[in-house]
Formats: structure tokens, sequence, C-alpha cells
């Protein structure tokens, strides 16, 4: 295949409304960071390789979030998530915003499900996302210029002020606990994320199961990435604090490689799961007893196996994949309004009766 | 005074059966096991070969044994969870004796000094055989072996007898009857090369759930199946012939097979002029047996004995296999020869594709019976009134004929013994008899009446409940040995680990006995390969003949099978290839085995016939199995099986707590309504004890030649459990499945 | 490199409910206890016949098309995996997609999980735990030819139709020599349908019932069933 015409299929796949969603959401992040930094007087050009990976990612995760909604199993599910949130039905007796709450709680905070795979599992994922979001928290507002900080009162009680999107917002004193956490969240952060991957990376290489399925793209380089991402932001701190700057430069210039990698590989890898999950909430919406959905009942065992709505729901996704799975004959349910208990308990019959009841 | 000092209830909060799923490792997915050893399954007859994957002398999981040619890999649940036992959190570690408040943890010089000065005591006052022993083959050969010299020689008894009495024996009779051995004839190999397969009272797909792919595999090579069984078990459900005979009823139905077989003339002639004994008599027999008698009799259609006559008539090839639900009955011995006269009658039997056999049900059921804890045996197969015999065992024992005892009671016969006061103490070791005996409520009261009990377990089976000393032994996977499957193949049990804390192997402690009891010039074996080297010289020249057999061998060749007389025999797979049987004469002998009613018939006091039986999920008294949880939450208790004709009839539901009653006891069951059983005739699986025990209803009657009783048939009504009884239940049903804390 | 796997067969007729395939399948570190495989008897009451049910490994599965996450991915041996954890949002769609009834959702741990053919052994050139310990051949993991050659009278077939949906399959299952697409329907559920029959059972005259023998001798109940047998309907305990 030619050069050209591989541009040409590559052009023929893009998904060009997720190519306008894409360019929206940069150029409003570039927007944001022109106004957010008075007009870049805020922006530390040293930086800017982050700036532009950073746009780059915000891209690639729009456009691929945006292609993943129209898929029609996706699709469905998000317009429902949002219109169950929003639903008069569920604000009465604000069982809404309770279910939303308990979801967000459990789902995305303390991911208590990830405990019930492993302690030590929990714990590694916990120490590896807090000490991403710290991060998170800390870079993108320093890189775009959002936050900076300035001297304030000088003399023994000296102090820090600190800006944020061009307003002055808070004064902290230079010594103290506070200002040493906000000089070293990253420094913070890296202590979470190294033992976090650590972890990771041990139960990767020792659990049989794990080491099955793994594949080095899609399950080991991201933790190799964010490995060296911590690993060489704490070099960087060591260097100026305690090496006098010894190889500084190098080290600076490997960790922005490492940040600029991990950033670029964000739309396509496994750490897009942290914009994906988040879908999770609309799930809550479909199964809380709060939003007390009728059940349909399996006409072969008798017993309610799932929400009418979520069936119903499945059907069209269904039939919109070109699946069909009514029966021959209109009078029977579907396929799909048979519990799964009972699709195998038919499964079984039908196969006796394929055998004509014999052994073979 | 052999009575529980506690409630049942606190037995099992102390000492189970709980349940447990959780292998001793955890479930750690990042754990290598130091070894797995190739050793068998422990439940059961096909005994299957499987690895048990061991790390720092821990049982941690299991691994498919593929190379093993028996089961190829191939297990049943039972086999699967196996490992659990090992560690399970109710395994006894120290001996015990009773208090007045429960059982107290003792020294072994305490409580084996208890045993030893107990015995003394008894025989001293009553007689060397007021002192009686029960054991049971799950034990290796080698335990099997030890344990009847143990009986003779230190206990010096004559009363010592096995579970065996419960499961085999009556297939022993009739196979020695008719064959001169106690064998099957072939090995599972012919299975698959026969056309046609008959199963008469097996239900092969619960109890021998391995040896189903070779009945399949027949039928994949055309086989026709034909099933004698009052319930549609799951091998039956697809036969082409399914016989749903009443209870008690198989002899008519053979006469009635071999009566057609003659009237047709699908007989061997030459063979059975030739090569068989009392033909004449025999066909006389059967001569006014016709399908219309018979099918009255069985409750089943006689144009349907006539064609499986005329299947079995006809077939090219066969393979003739029957277990328990012939062989548990009055009739048992007269069972099994209405079946051999068939195979006989058509003389297919010694060739590739022809065959006959057994399916032993337990572990070692095999080879446990051929060397010497049956009341009536000694090693070798060999009969305990036979000079000849005696004379033989007596060398290899270094012995005079006079320290060796003659034949003692039946294991029945024991308890019935120890109920007339005439039995005062007991040694019972790998036996459950309060599951197992029939009439557990008379057992019960034998048990209370002994002066001394003593129980060798490695779990408080509920016998051991009743015992004044436990002694903690050990499992399957602790010690060395062989085991003798029901093909008669020899295989080799490997202690995968020792015995947990302070358990001893069951060799240990017997040989300690031994030598207090002061035999231990006897006994002296510097390991169990040496009384396996014993074991040879003592079957040679017997019927079982192990002497060309070596522990090397068996690991060599996957098994070795007897009669295998020398070093360089290569075993016998097959029998009777020559044309002769084990009988002096070398003939096969014919027994006409003319119909007779079973002990307790339905009547209108109690119109219903009721029979016992196996789940999959368990093995024999379920000492093992109902600790384990994964088998327990498939099958946690007894139910009671009904047809829906029936229950419409009695107007009871599905799940319904009912009440069964016999002239001997009761048991209150929930109710399973399901089309697979005759409509007159109910069903509980026996693997539970006390109040669950199926066999608080079974009689206590025996076959007067096997001394088999009778499990399968019994007259019982049914009526709704009342709340008192309902309540209990569902409180018991809760303690089935708790885990140990 | 040869693919280390082969063919997984099914028998349904073969399965005799013993569960040791579930047993098996729980050993499973990866699933702890909790088997993937799901034995279930097809018509409790009627028929013992029990029915055991691995991933199909459907070649456009139901499963990966309808799950909102994409978190069902197939390989290039075709295996059809458990859902990629990070990405699952354990809504069920997968669950009730699928036509043979095979993906578990574990609200415990916010997964699907399901039979993957035990990867981790095939993978390694095993055979899948299921079919190496069931007794009975019901499942099967071998070759094309081996399974002709050991079963003349049965053809493997990977072609399902559920109503009007045609579903290929990597799973063969083993049919009559003639069938060549295994048809479910279910005619049970049809509005004035009859009840279901298992053909094994009707096949046979089990048991002497009412009609077929001379009822004047042989009635197949009792006339009496003892005293105090009956219960009324309101007093009934149950379990």
């Amino acid at each position: 295949m030619s050069v050209s015409s591989m541009v040409q299929h590559f052009v023929r796949q893009l998904h060009w409304g997720a190519v306008r969603n894409a360019l929206v959401a940069s150029v409003l992040l570039a927007v944001a960071i022109v106004v957010g930094s008075r007009n870049l007087h805020d922006f530390d050009a040293a930086l800017a390789g982050y700036t532009f990976a950073t746009l780059f990612a915000t891209f690639g995760i729009v456009y691929r979030y945006s292609v993943w909604l129209t898929k029609p199993a996706t699709r469905r599910f998000w317009r429902r998530g949002w219109q169950m949130c929003f639903s008069p039905a569920l604000w009465r007796g604000l069982r809404s915003p309770r279910i939303l709450a308990g979801a967000v709680l459990s789902r995305l905070v303390i991911q208590d499900f990830v405990w019930r795979r492993g302690a030590w599992r929990w714990m590694g994922h916990m120490l590896i996302a807090g000490g991403c979001v710290l991060a998170a928290a800390i870079t993108f507002p320093l890189v775009f210029g959002w936050i900076h900080f300035e001297q304030g009162a000088m003399g023994p009680d000296a102090t820090y002020i600190v800006w944020f999107f061009g307003f002055p917002v808070h004064e902290l004193p230079l010594e103290g606990i506070p200002s040493w956490f906000v000089f070293h969240g990253l420094i913070v952060a890296s202590f979470l994320v190294i033992p976090g991957v650590m972890i990771a990376m041990y139960r990767r290489m020792t659990d049989h199961g794990a080491v099955a399925v793994q594949r080095f793209s899609r399950d080991l380089m991201p933790l190799i990435l964010l490995f060296s991402v911590a690993l060489s932001g704490l070099l960087l701190w060591i260097s100026y604090e305690f090496l006098e700057g010894y190889f500084y430069s190098v080290l600076a210039q490997f960790h922005a490689f490492t940040v600029i990698g991990t950033l670029i590989s964000l739309p396509f890898g496994k750490l897009f799961h942290i914009f994906q999950r988040p879908a999770t909430l609309g799930v809550a919406y479909y199964k809380s007893p709060l939003a007390g959905h009728e059940q349909l009942a399996c006409p072969v065992t008798g017993e309610a196996f799932a929400p009418a709505l979520q069936t119903d729901d499945l059907n069209e996704t269904l039939r919109e994949m070109e699946f069909d799975f009514t029966a021959e004959g209109n009078e029977a349910p579907t396929w799909n309004e048979v519990s799964p208990k009972g699709r195998r308990m038919l499964i079984g019959r039908a196969h006796s009766r394929a055998r004509e009841g014999r052994f073979s | 005074m052999a009575n529980p000092s506690t409630t049942q209830d606190e037995y099992i909060a102390r000492y189970g059966p709980h349940v447990s799923d959780t292998p001793v490792s955890g479930w750690t997915a990042d754990m290598v096991p130091d070894e797995l050893v190739k050793t068998h399954c422990c439940f059961c007859g096909m005994q299957c070969g499987i690895q048990l994957a061991v790390k720092d002398n821990k049982v941690v999981g299991f691994e498919p044994w593929e190379e093993f040619p028996f089961n190829e890999g191939r297990l049943c649940p039972k086999g699967v969870k196996r490992y659990m036992q090992t560690h399970h959190p109710d395994r006894l570690t120290d001996p015990l004796i009773r208090t007045e408040n429960g059982f107290r943890k003792a020294t072994w010089d305490e409580a084996l000094s208890l045993v030893v000065s107990r015995i003394k005591d008894i025989q001293a006052r009553k007689g060397n055989n007021a002192f009686a022993m029960m054991s049971g083959v799950s034990l290796s050969n080698e335990k099997s072996y030890l344990v009847g010299k143990f009986a003779r020689l230190a206990l010096r008894t004559a009363n010592l007898d096995y579970n065996g009495r419960f499961c085999m024996v009556s297939a022993g009779g009739g196979n020695k009857k008719a064959f001169g051995i106690d064998r099957t004839a072939n090995s599972w190999e012919d299975i698959p090369k026969a056309k046609v397969i008959f199963l008469s009272g097996t239900n092969v797909s619960e109890c021998f759930p391995t040896l189903t792919h070779y009945i399949w595999q027949a039928r994949d090579n055309g086989a026709q199946l034909i099933v004698v069984d009052p319930r549609v078990t799951p091998i039956a459900r697809t036969a082409e012939y399914h016989l749903a005979v009443r209870p008690g009823t198989d002899s008519a139905l053979n006469q009635a097979l071999l009566h057609e077989l003659v009237r047709n003339d699908w007989i061997d002639h030459k063979f059975v002029t030739e090569n068989c004994k009392g033909w004449e008599e025999l066909k006389e027999s059967v001569r006014e047996c016709t399908p219309e008698w018979a099918g009255a009799i069985c409750g089943v259609e006689p144009a349907l004995i006539r064609r499986v006559a005329e299947v079995w008539g006809t077939a090219p090839t066969s393979f003739l296999m029957h277990a328990r639900g012939i062989e548990q009955h009055t009739k048992g011995v007269e069972n099994v020869l209405g079946l051999i006269n068939l195979v006989l009658a058509t003389g297919r039997i010694g060739r590739e594709g022809c065959g006959y056999g057994t399916i032993t049900g337990q572990g070692n059921g095999q080879g446990g019976r051929e060397h010497g804890h049956k009341c009536d045996q000694l090693p070798g197969n060999r009969d305990i009134e036979n000079p000849e015999h005696r004379a033989h065992i007596c060398k290899v024992w270094g012995i005079t004929d006079d320290e060796l005892p003659h034949k003692g009671k039946t294991a029945v016969e024991i308890f019935e013994a120890i109920h007339e006061g005439e039995i005062a103490g007991l040694i019972n070791i790998c036996c459950n008899p309060l599951v197992s005996h029939p009439d557990t409520n008379y057992v019960r009261e034998a048990v209370g009446k002994m002066e001394f009990f003593c129980v060798i377990d490695f779990f408080m089976s509920e016998t051991a409940r009743y015992a004044d000393v436990i002694l903690p032994g050990s499992l399957h996977e602790e010690e060395e040995g062989t085991s003798t499957t029901a093909e008669a193949r020899v295989v080799r049990i490997r202690a995968a680990v020792t015995p947990p804390a302070n358990a001893r192997t069951d060799t240990e402690i017997l040989l300690e006995i031994a030598r207090r009891l002061d035999a231990e010039d006897k006994f002296t074996y510097a390991d169990n390969r040496a009384i396996f080297e014993e074991l040879r010289a003592a079957s040679k020249g017997g019927t079982a003949d192990y002497a060309g057999i070596t522990w090397e061998r068996i690991e060599k060749e996957m098994g070795v099978f007897w009669p295998c007389p020398e070093i360089g025999h290569p075993g016998t797979r097959r029998l009777f290839e020559n044309g002769r049987s084990y009988h002096p004469d070398g003939k096969f002998h014919l027994h006409p085995t003319p119909y007779r009613p079973s002990f307790e018939v339905p009547d209108a006091e109690y119109p219903l016939y009721y029979t016992t039986g196996r789940s999959v999920y368990h093995y024999l008294s379920g000492t093992q199995t109902r600790r384990i949880k994964f088998l327990v939450e498939k099958c946690p208790g007894p139910v009671c099986e009904m047809h829906p004709m029936l229950a419409e009839k009695l107007g009871f539901k599905e799940r319904q707590i009912v009440t069964l009653e016999t002239r001997r006891g009761s048991i209150t069951v929930p109710l399973r309504v399901t089309e697979g059983i005759r409509p007159d005739t109910v069903f509980v699986p026996y693997h539970w004890a006390e109040r669950l025990a199926a066999n608080q209803l079974t009689v206590r009657a025996l076959d007067p030649i096997s001394k088999m009783p009778e499990f399968k048939v019994a007259a019982c009504r049914v009526r709704a459990a009342n709340k008192e009884e309902a309540d209990r239940l569902r409180a018991e049903w809760k303690t089935l499945i708790q885990e140990a804390s | 490199m040869s693919s280390p796997f082969k063919e997984f067969f099914i028998d349904f007729q073969r399965c005799i409910g013993c569960d040791a395939c579930a047993a098996a399948c729980s050993e499973c570190n990866t699933h702890r206890g909790e088997p993937m495989i799901h034995v279930d008897k097809t018509d409790p009451g009627h028929s013992p016949q029990t029915t055991p049910m691995v991933c199909m490994h459907c070649k456009e599965p139901a499963c990966a098309l309808s799950c909102p996450a994409d978190a069902i991915k197939i390989d290039e041996n075709g295996i059809v995996h458990s859902s990629l954890k990070p990405r699952c949002i354990a809504c069920r769609n997968c669950e009730l997609a699928c036509p043979f009834g095979v993906p578990k959702i574990s609200e415990n741990i916010q997964q699907m999980q399901k039979c993957d053919m035990c990867f981790d052994r095939t993978n390694a050139g095993k055979k899948p735990m299921c079919a190496t310990v069931c007794p009975t051949g019901a499942l099967f993991y071998g070759t094309l030819d081996e399974i002709r050659a050991l079963r003349p009278q049965s053809k493997p077939i990977n072609r399902w139709r559920f109503g009007r949906q045609t579903v290929e399959t990597r799973v063969w299952v083993m049919v009559p020599t003639d069938v060549d697409e295994m048809v479910v329907d279910w005619p049970e559920l049809m509005a004035g349908a009859e009840g279901p029959v298992d053909l094994a059972m009707k096949l046979k005259e089990r048991f002497q019932l009412e009609g077929i023998m001379d009822p004047e001798n042989h009635e197949p109940l009792p006339e009496s069933l003892g005293s105090e047998t009956t219960t009324s309907p309101g007093e009934a305990e149950f379990l």
C-alpha cells in the first residue's frame, strides 16, 4: 500500500463528527489557556511542550469518546443515563441524587469493588489513582498558567500569594506544612504512584491468571510510563534539593519526554478508562432498587431477572446491530425475554429434540 | 458405657461436620507447588488417577493426571474437591478420651494405655471373642491386610468384619459360587468393544461417574444400552431400554429374560454344555417364568422384557454390570447369580468385548476384600475354614493353627451380639455404622450397651461421638500403599503429606496397639512396603494372587491386574480366556434362582416401596464429603424423591416437608417431586446420620449366604410432617451447611 | 509457529449433571471458588437431563457487540475474553444479550466474568479444566479428526439458529449426522403450547402407568396409602 493510499484510507476512516467535537474541545482549551494565563502573561514558555501534548491529548480523548458514543449500545446507554438522571419521577424523594451520590462514592471514590478483587490490588490502584489525580490537579493549572505564585509579605513571616486564573486567591506563609505540601505536591504524588506501580507490577509478574492474558502494550506499557514519569520527577527534586542540580537538565528533558509520551498515549491506551469509567454511574440508574424499575419475569424459570427497561433498550440495540432474536411465528417471546438460565434450559431441551431423544 | 456425654449440637459445634471451601493456602494465584504427587482419588472403586499439588507438606490443590490409563484425567466432583479434606479445620489431631462432658484431649500414651487395658480387661473376663473389630475398605491393601492380622494375632478375636458387608459381599458370594473367583471378569477396556451394555441396579452416573465414559464410548461404537433401575437415573435417561422394575423383583426379571433366551434358542449350547455345570437344571427352573409372569411381579411391560431378551439374546458381544441395586437384598447373591446365568447362557465371557463384572463401590472395595478383614477370609481371598489355606497363612505369619481364630460374626451379627451383651468391646476403624448400618436406631442402642468403644478416625464421625477413646488417624493421602480398583488393577497410593500435628498414620496406631498387646514379634515392619511384601507372600497361591506385583511394577506399568503369580507375569486383564473357571472342576457353575419376595413388602399399613441409594456429591457415610462446601451446597441433605402421580394423590407439593415411616423408625425430609421414579416407590439417599439417616427405616434382614442387609427394599408410608418435625428439620438443615468458626 | 489452541466440542446428551466441570472450574485462581461453567437441569421435576454450558465463543459475539464500554475482546485465536476490568461497567448488557446465557456479572467486583476456554491453560497447550475432568466426554477438547474418529455416529457443527437469528460459534456442538444447523426454538413458550417433554424420557415406557397394563391386577399406585397420609394445603410445611 502506497503512502498516499494509506493516508486516503486513514482519512476515509475518520469520523468527521468526532473530529469536529475534538477540534472544538481543543480550541476551547486553548482559549481557556490564553484567558487563564492573562494572554500568556503568566504562561511559562518552558512548559510549552507540555501544553501542546495536552492539546493533542484533548483532541484524541474527545475524538475517541465521540466515536465511542456513536456505538448503538453506548449511545443508548448514554442517553438513558442522562434521561434517568434528570427524570422528574426519580427526583421525587430526591432519589436521583441519592442514586448518583451513592454511585460516585462507591464506584469512583472508594472503589470498593477493586478492594473485593484483592486488598493489594485496591492499594495499588488507589495509590496510582490518587497520585495521578494529585499530579494532574497541580500540573495542568501550572502548565496552562492558570496558577502561579508571587512573593507576598517579606521578612520573618514571609508569604506567597497564590494566583488563579489571573486573580490572587490565597496567601500562604512561606514556611509551614500547608506550603510544604503545595510546593512538594508532585513529590507526594510520585511517592504514591511509585509504590502503586510496584504493587501492580508485582501482581502482573506473579499472578498466573494475569500473566496468561496480559499484553505488553495494553497492560504493562501504561505502568512503565507512569513509573518513568514519577521516578524522573522524583529524581528532578532530588537533583535540585540535594545534589545542587546535578544532571538536572538531562533529567528535566527525560521527564518532559515521559510526561509528553504519557499524555499522547492517553487516548489510545488503557488509561483511557479514566474517561470511560464514569459511565458506570449510568448503570446505577438501571440497577438501583431506588429506581424502582419493573422487572421482567422469565417465561421458563418464572423468576424476575432484569429491568424491562434494560431488556427493551438492549433489544433496540441488538436490532440496530442487525441481530434478530425474535421467534419464528410472533406469538412467542423473543430470545432476550428469556432469562440466561432459561435460555440454557431451552438449549438443552432443543438439543434433546435435535437428537430425537437418543444418545447418538 | 458408650453413649454421647453431651448434645449432638455440641459435638457438631466442636468437631463438625463444618463445611470448608478454601484451599489451605488460600486463593493465591502466584503459588507454585513443590510437587505434583501422582496418586488416586479416595472416593469409590474406580480409584481415578489424580495429582495432588503439594507445598510445604500441605495439599494445596490438584491437577488432572491425564497419563493414567483408566480415567485419563477425568474426575467426578468429589475427586476434584477431594484435596480440601486434608487440612480441613475439623481434622482430629489429638487422641480424645470421653469425659462426663464431651471429650478431652489426651496424650497418645494415656489413650493407648486406656485402650489396651480395657481390651485386656474385657477379654480376661469374657473371652477373646468378646472384643470385636470393625473395619472398612477405604483402607489401602496394606492397611486392610494389617487389620486382618492385627485382629487375629493382636486382639486374638474371631470377630472381625468390615463395611464391605454393606457393599460387595453379595457380588463376592455370587461370583465365588459361579466362577470360583471374586473379581470383575474383564478390565473396563472391554466395555467400548461390546455391542450391548446391560446395567442392572447400578446408578453408574452418580456412583461411578468416570465409568460413564466407557459406556458412552460403547454407544459411540453403536452399542445399545439396557438399564434396570426403579429410577430414571442420568445413565438410564437416554438408554434404549429402561426396565423400571419394582424394588426387590430383579430375580423375577432375570428369570423371565432367561426364559425368553431358552424359548428363542438364543443360547450358546456348546458353552453351556461343555464349559458350564447345571444347565439342564437351570433351564428347567425358568420353564414357567414367562414375561407376563415377571411383568406382573416387576411392574414392567412384558413386551419390553421380550424386546430386551431379544437384544441380549442376539447380541454379538456384550458387557453386563451390576452394583448395589441388586446386591443389597436378602436375595443379593441370587440376583447376582441370576445375571451371571444370562451371561453364561449366551457364552459371552472370556473374550474381547464380552464381559461381566460387579462395580465395586468403596475406594478399595476390591483389594480390601481380598486380604483378610472379612470374618471368613484370609489373605489372597482364602477361606478361613479351609485347612490348606490356614496352613499357608500360619506359615507366613509364623504361628500354629490354634493361634489362628476361626470364622467370626459378620457386621450386622457383630452389632446384634453387642446388643445381646455377647460382645462388650469394639475397635472401629474406617467405618461409620451409625450412618451405614441398617436400622441405625438399633445400632445406637447396641453401641450404648458396649463396655468399651474405641474409634480410629481422621474426623469425628457420627459413630465416633459414641466412643470412649478416639485415636486420630490418617487419610488416604497420608500413607504409602496400594489399592485395587474395581477392575482389579492394583495401583499405588502415595503419601503426599504426613498426618497433621499430633495425628498418626493408621499403621503406626495399629502397630503400637499390637506392641502393647504383647504381639510385637508378629508385627515387625520397617515400613508399609514391608507389609506389602508380606501380603505378596501371603496371597501367593490364592485366587487373589499378588505375588508378582511390586510397587515398582505398579508405578512403571500404571497398575498391574491380579492374578499375577510371579514377577514375569503380565497380570490378568481378562479372566476365563481359556474357557475355564477357577473352580477345581474348571466349570462355570449355573445356579437356579427362583423368585421369592423381599423380606418386607408393602401392605395396607405401609403401602409404598422405600429404597435408598447415593448422590453423586457424597461418598458413603459422608464423613469426608459432608465437610466440603462445594459438595454440600449441591446436596446439603437427604430429600425424598416421589412421582408426581403419588404426590398428587397424597396432596404433597415440591419442597414440602414430609415424614416417612416404616416399622423401624421415621425420617423427616423435604420432598422432591420427579417423574424419574416409579409411582409406587420413594427414594432417600443415605449419606446422613442420626435423625437424617435414611437407614433408620431399613430392615436388618440379611441375605442367607452373604449376610448382606436389605437396604434396597422396605415398606413405608408417607405423611405430611407436623410443625414440630418441620421446625426440627429446618434447624438441622442449617447445621448441615455451617462453616467452621 | 502453529497455534496451541484446539477445538472444543460439547454434547449435551452425554451430560450426567455431576458438576465435576463446575467443581474444577471453580478451582481457578482467577475466579476463586466461583465456576464459570453453568450446569442446569433442563426441566426439573420432569427429566434428569442437565446441560453444561461453556462460552461458545461466537464469531460475532452479541455480548461484545452490545457492550457499551468496548470491554469484551476477541483475540486472534477466536477466544472471546472476560470483560477488561478497567473498562467494564457491569451494566449486564452482555449477560442479557448472549444467546447461550453464558456471561455472569459479578456485582461484587463490578466485572463480567465468563468462560475463556481456560486461556491460561489452552494458551500453554493444555486442555481446559472442564473438558479434562468431564467424566462423560460431554465436554471434549481436541481436533476435528479426533472427534470424528471417536464418535462416528455424531457430527460436530457450529451453526446455531435462535428464532430468526443465525449464530456461528468457535465451539462445536455434536448432533446427529443429518443435522446441519442446531435449531433452538421454544415451542413450549408459544401461545397455547403444551409443556416441555424430554423425548429421551418419552420414548420409553418407563413405568407401568394406568392403561398400559391390566388395571385389575397391576395398579401402579397402591389402593390405600396408609393412615393419616393426607393433609390440607394450608397446614403444609415447606423447606
